[in-house]
Formats: C-alpha cells, structure tokens, sequence
C-alpha cells in the first residue's frame, strides 16, 4: 500500500511537523537538554497524536460541528492524563524530569493541528497511520537536538559518558550553553537550514 | 426520522454522555494506578533522606531495604524539642547520630523542599538533598544536581547555642530560587533549634 507508506514516511521529511510547520517548538525547547527525556516525550506525543486522530475519525461523523473543538480537546485532555497518570505509576524519575511538560502535550499545536486538518475528513486507519507519522516527524527532531545538546553539553549520552576523560585532563570543556534552552533553537534552525538547502523545492521564492 | 447533529438537544446529549465515559474512565485508572504512585512517592522520600545522609547508591529498588536498615528511629518532636505524639515536627535518625529534617519553601515558580542531615553534635551539616515542582530547567532547577547540593556538606549552622543564618553560592540567573532555598534552610532551623541545642549538649 503506497498510502500507507506516504502517511508515516512524509512527515518524517517534507510536512515534518516541527521543521516545516513549525509546530510544537515550546516542548521542543524544553524536554531536549537529554537524551532520555527526549525520547520518552516522542513516543507520548506519538502515542497521543496517533490515538486521539483515531478516536476523532471514528467519532467524526457523530461530532456537532459546533462543539467539535471542545470534544477534541476532551479526548486529547483525557488521554494525555492516562499518560501521565501511567508515568507516574511506572516511570516515576521520567515523569520527574517532564513535569508539567507532559501535561502541555495537550496544547501541542500538533495534535489539534491533525485533528482539524486530517482526522476530521479521513478514514480511521488512514487518521490513524498520519498520527504515527506526525508523532514520529516529531519525535526524530526531538531526538536528533537532545542527541547533540546530551553529548556536547554534559558529554554524555542516555546517561552514559561518551567523551573520554582523557580529553577533560587535556582541557576540554562542557559546553554550558547547550544546556540551556536557547541552544535548541539554534539547533533545530540549523536542521531547518539543512533540510531547505537539500530540498531547494522548500524555498520560497523571495526575489518575485 | 432524521437525525439532525446540529440541534440543541443533540448537542447537550452528545457532550453529557461522552463526559460521563471520560469521568468514568479516568476514575477507574486513577484508583488503580494510586498504589504504585503512592509507593513511588514513598521511595522517592526514602532516597532523599538516605542521601542527605550521606548514604551512596541508593536507587529506588534497594530504598525500602536500606531504609529499613539504617534508620534507627522516627519521631516528632513539640516546641520545645522533646518527643510527642501528636502533631509535631519530624525527625528521622540514621544510623543512631545523624538526625534528617525535612524542609519546605518556595522557590520561584512553585514549591521547593528538600532535606538536611545534621550530624550528632548538632551543628555540622553532613548533606542536603533538594527537590522542586517547576523550578526553571538549567536555571533554578539546578538545585537538584549535586553540584549545588555538594557545597553544603560540612557547614555549621549553629554558634554559642543558637542557629546561624546559612551562607552558599548561589545559581547565577536564578536569584529568586537561591533565596527561597536560603530561607527554607533558616526557618527550618529556626523551628527545630531547641531539638539541636539538644542533641548538642548530648553529644559533647
């Protein structure tokens, strides 16, 4: 199925959610200074996007439009909680570490973005298959800023050192500003920068 | 007949029953789930008094047992620092000297708290363990790492038998969270500075 292959694998690239659409930046920022983190934020905003887009393409038909706003947030509100609430009974320090991030998972401009823009005018598998692909897209910015900021900024990687202590007895320094939230910006800039350079079709055309 | 999805009366159906099925289902997970929260909740407490007293490689599999191991007793105390029954300050003893007190204040953006563990001759700090709810990350919430907490081992906090306001390096850029950390060790100590005089004159 060609469909399904473009549902997961687009959003990985060219409508990547946070390299194209700029969306959902703010978690970005704020889950990436390590690795692990990171990761578990992608596979709960996966999670909940894939799962949400399901629940409101199977209720589409039945949703009034003019409360629809209002169920999508109660479905994406609810599941978000059964996360944290998960989280907390199972991966407590994880849950520590993204405190009230998990619970902005329900503002990420993402999900409300799939909902109104695909789920309410597709089938179920096909909403569902673009919420894996959009929390997917997510995810891999996600982890490929935490992986830069983790390995220059405290050297290590998941936790484990990575940068020999040979190279700090030789002067070699943590660099402190990536750590810092500034930092992801600039590195997903950067991705963005790579990204359009690569795939010149991107650019708008500015000199018209 | 036709069902019309836009009507009043649809519309008030529709947004009761599905409430109903979410406040349902929410409050069956989160009676389930509550156990395995709560004993979370408790380890994490368990592992934050070891640390502050000074006890390593503690982690949330092996905090049950070695709590049960190393701490001797467990009591509150009244104003005037003898143990009580009812309400009243908490102290946990380690290994039969270092008493751990908890701590509770605010930072910037939400509460902080944390522990302090005294040694036997009631003025010297052997360590502290801090913890926050929305301190700003690589800012305020910096008071988590043991950079910062390292600093306080070996402090004396009290003179001529009264408590001395404490004195740290602060975190750069986040003022208002050092503060608030300086005035929950102050006041705690301030409360429970006639059980240290105690302890004190025991020890000497």
């Amino acid at each position: 199925m060609p469909n399904v292959k473009k549902l997961i694998i687009e959003p990985l690239r060219k409508t990547n959610p946070v390299t194209v659409l700029v969306l959902g930046i703010c978690s970005c920022l704020a889950v990436t200074a390590q690795l692990k983190p990171a990761l578990v934020m992608g596979a709960s905003v996966t999670v909940v996007t894939a799962f949400s887009n399901l629940i409101i393409s199977l209720l589409r038909k039945g949703i009034p439009s003019r409360i629809r706003i209002i169920v999508q947030l109660v479905v994406v509100a609810t599941l978000v909680i059964l996360i944290d609430q998960f989280l907390k009974a199972f991966a407590y320090n994880v849950s520590k570490q993204l405190s009230v991030y998990v619970g902005l998972i329900i503002t990420n401009c993402i999900i409300m973005g799939r909902l109104e823009a695909f789920a309410l005018s597709h089938g179920s598998w096909e909403s569902f298959l673009d919420g894996l692909g959009n929390g997917l897209g997510y995810s891999l910015i996600l982890v490929i800023v935490a992986f830069f900021r983790e390995l220059f900024g405290s050297g290590t990687l998941l936790g484990y050192p990575i940068i020999p202590s040979s190279f700090y007895e030789a002067g070699y320094q943590n660099n402190g500003l990536m750590i810092l939230p500034p930092m992801a910006l600039i590195v997903v800039g950067i991705i963005i920068w790579i990204q359009r350079t690569r795939n010149p079709e991107m650019q708008e055309n500015n000199q018209k | 007949m036709k069902k019309d999805i836009n009507s009043n009366r649809y519309i008030f159906l529709y947004a009761t029953v599905l409430i109903v099925i979410v406040a349902v289902l929410l409050t069956v997970t989160a009676l389930w789930l509550q156990p395995f929260q709560d004993r979370n909740q408790k380890n994490e407490k368990r592992i934050n008094i070891l640390k502050a007293a000074g006890i390593q490689d503690v982690n949330a599999k092996n905090a049950a047992w070695l709590f049960e191991k190393h701490c001797t007793a467990e009591f509150l105390l009244d104003e005037n620092g003898n143990p009580t029954e009812d309400d009243g300050l908490p102290v946990f003893v380690i290994d039969r000297q270092t008493s751990v007190i908890p701590m509770q204040g605010n930072g910037l953006w939400g509460p902080i708290w944390g522990y302090i563990a005294i040694a036997a001759d009631g003025k010297t700090i052997v360590g502290v363990t801090f913890d926050h709810k929305s301190e700003t990350p690589g800012l305020g919430g910096e008071i988590t790492t043991e950079k910062f907490q390292g600093q306080f081992a070996g402090k004396q906090i009290m003179d001529n038998g009264s408590t001395i306001p404490i004195e740290f390096d602060a975190i750069t850029g986040a003022t208002k969270t050092s503060n608030g950390v300086k005035e929950m060790i102050d006041n705690t100590l301030e409360k429970y500075s006639a059980y240290l005089k105690k302890i004190a004159e025991k020890g000497e």
